[in-house]
């Protein structure tokens, strides 16, 4: 049925939709459950549309490959779950360093380990900020329908452009395999961003150029441009130097091209926060399950809002102070053993106090859940 | 209008491709719909549920936690969710496969032997067809129009002696 274009589709179907109006060129992945359904439909896709994919021998490849296609000048992407995800650190990291865009879908499952193939979690909060070594600044974003895995999947790839990054789009394994009605957008109306390229002459080129926003033009290769990419913490013309003031150069402007944006990064969606006493905070998932809890609840006339960063990392700090502002309590729900409520704790401080609701046995929450621990907090 | 239903049986007996059936006729009816799925590593053999919703408006939390409508293709399926059905509920039960029966006061009973059906009909593969039969004509939750209209989409390759068989099934399930 294409009547406007609405469709009954999975969250992973979505998602790589998403990416094909994006513009993806290139995929190099290694299937696993429960994200296996994305690698399935650009397989079969991509080729038809110029694009490339490759089945690699282990994530460890594919993330390099994926790099590789995007410093060739393609919007590259994979797709994997947690042990994949886990592989993926190392190349990851050096994507960082190097300032390279591509987006790596995770579709979450529990762990650790080889966990909970076919069963849903959200316990890859933390590895998706923290999961490489050294400092750096990532960009999460956290599907909760399948509209937005189509949607966000488009901004993904927006955002790593923009900021020649790497972005991490988390799903899981509910959503990637849900089914709902969502409506995929005309052509014309998908904005799309691209990476900014040189202007100057080769000869002038630095491919790691500061600029004031900290965002360097990216040449692809063969096309006249000469550069070197290396993991070393490097200077300007990408060489590996140990001047402590070139190494906190780098170091600045891989923090600061994140965090002087963070207002065009982070996005979240709240729901009756005017008056309420206590805030839910989920997202992913769960939020859709907080979102029916806290209208539950508040048919029983309690004071209680939602508020749903669609970006984890970097966090929507500003905003979910002014969400806090007049509440006593804030609950987050989580499918894993408490991760986001350190950053909500953090960000609270000891004004507001801050109560976890963690499910963590492979099922998804219920809203009765949320429901009973607003019910025990008046 | 608000049906969350939940089919569970083995993998192999149609579950999960009746609940995206169920959602994709749902959406055709002008419904909003979720779906989705629960089932271990294997492709058969195995459990297999999955959590349907039809509504008219806009759903929230995908989750069935307590269905209105249960249907149960095997006997292990009726052990684990007869008791979560809500009060006011309906339970429909293949009753080829399974023999358990309910003792709750609260809800009303459908019994189908649907594996039954569908040899006479010509197949066993139809047999989760005759249960969304009598899934539609007892609660109304889809218009039966609409859930023939989406067969011959939901399974474009299925050829067409198969698809008239899976009509009659739905047709026939609406008989018990």
């Amino acid at each position: 049925m294409s009547k406007n274009n609405i469709r009954l589709m999975q969250g992973n179907e979505a998602c790589a939709s998403g990416a094909l109006a994006a513009g993806v060129s290139f995929f190099g992945g290694y299937p696993i459950t429960p994200s296996t359904e994305i690698a399935e439909l650009l397989a079969r896709e991509l080729p038809k549309n110029g694009g490339h994919f490759i089945q690699m021998e282990d994530e460890i490849a594919s993330i390099a490959a994926v790099i590789g296609a995007s410093v060739a000048g393609a919007k590259s992407m994979t797709a994997t779950s947690g042990p994949g995800f886990s592989l993926m650190q190392e190349n990851l990291g050096y994507a960082y360093m190097t300032e390279v865009p591509c987006v790596v879908v995770n579709v979450q499952r529990g762990g650790p380990s080889t966990g909970l193939p076919t069963k849903v979690s959200q316990s890859d909060t933390m590895q998706a900020k923290w999961g490489t070594h050294g400092d750096y600044f990532p960009i999460v974003l956290s599907a909760s329908s399948v509209q937005e895995c189509f949607d966000m999947s488009v901004r993904a790839f927006n955002l790593s452009e923009k900021y020649h990054s790497p972005v991490i789009l988390l799903l899981d394994e509910v959503l990637g395999h849900m089914r709902e009605k969502i409506r995929i957008p005309e052509k014309d109306e998908v904005q799309l961003i691209e990476r900014c390229k040189p202007t100057v002459p080769p000869e002038w080129f630095q491919p790691f150029e500061l600029t004031p926003t900290h965002i360097s033009p990216m040449a692809g290769y063969g096309n006249g441009y000469r550069f070197h990419y290396t993991g070393l913490t490097h200077d300007p013309f990408g060489f590996p130097t140990g001047k402590p003031s070139e190494i906190r150069e780098k170091l600045d402007k891989l923090m600061l091209k994140i965090t002087q944006n963070v207002d065009d990064i982070c996005t979240h969606k709240e729901e009756f926060l005017e008056d309420s006493h206590i805030v839910v905070i989920a997202y992913g998932i769960t939020a859709r399950v907080a979102q029916q809890a806290v209208r539950i609840a508040r048919h029983r006339r309690f004071k209680v809002g939602l508020f749903q960063p669609e970006t984890i990392w970097p966090f929507p700090e500003k905003a979910l102070k002014r969400a806090l502002e007049h509440a006593d309590l804030a609950i987050v729900a989580e499918l894993n053993q408490g991760q986001l409520i350190h950053e909500v704790s953090r960000i609270a401080r000891s004004k507001v106090k801050v109560q976890g609701v963690f499910r963590y046995d492979g099922e998804i929450m219920t809203p009765t859940e949320i429901v009973n621990k607003i019910r025990e907090a008046n | 209008m608000y049906q969350g239903i939940i089919v569970a049986g083995f993998g192999g007996q149609g579950v999960i491709s009746m609940g995206i059936m169920l959602a994709y006729a749902g959406m055709v009816d002008n419904k909003h719909v979720t779906f989705f799925p629960a089932y271990g590593a294997e492709m058969r053999g195995g459990t297999a549920n999955c959590s349907v919703i039809v509504s008219t408006d806009e759903v929230d939390s995908p989750v069935v936690g307590q269905p209105d409508s249960l249907l149960v293709m095997n006997e292990p399926s009726f052990a684990k969710f007869e008791p979560t059905i809500r009060p006011g509920g309906r339970l429909f039960i293949n009753t080829s496969l399974v023999s358990s029966k309910s003792k709750r006061k609260d809800i009303q009973v459908i019994d189908v032997p649907a594996n039954k059906v569908a040899e006479e009909i010509g197949t066993l593969k139809i047999a989760n067809m005759v249960m969304a039969g009598a899934l539609i004509k007892h609660t109304g939750a889809i218009a039966r129009d609409a859930i023939i209209k989406s067969l011959g989409i939901v399974y474009s390759r299925a050829k067409p002696e198969m698809l008239k068989m899976n009509e009659t099934a739905i047709k026939r399930g609406g008989e018990f």
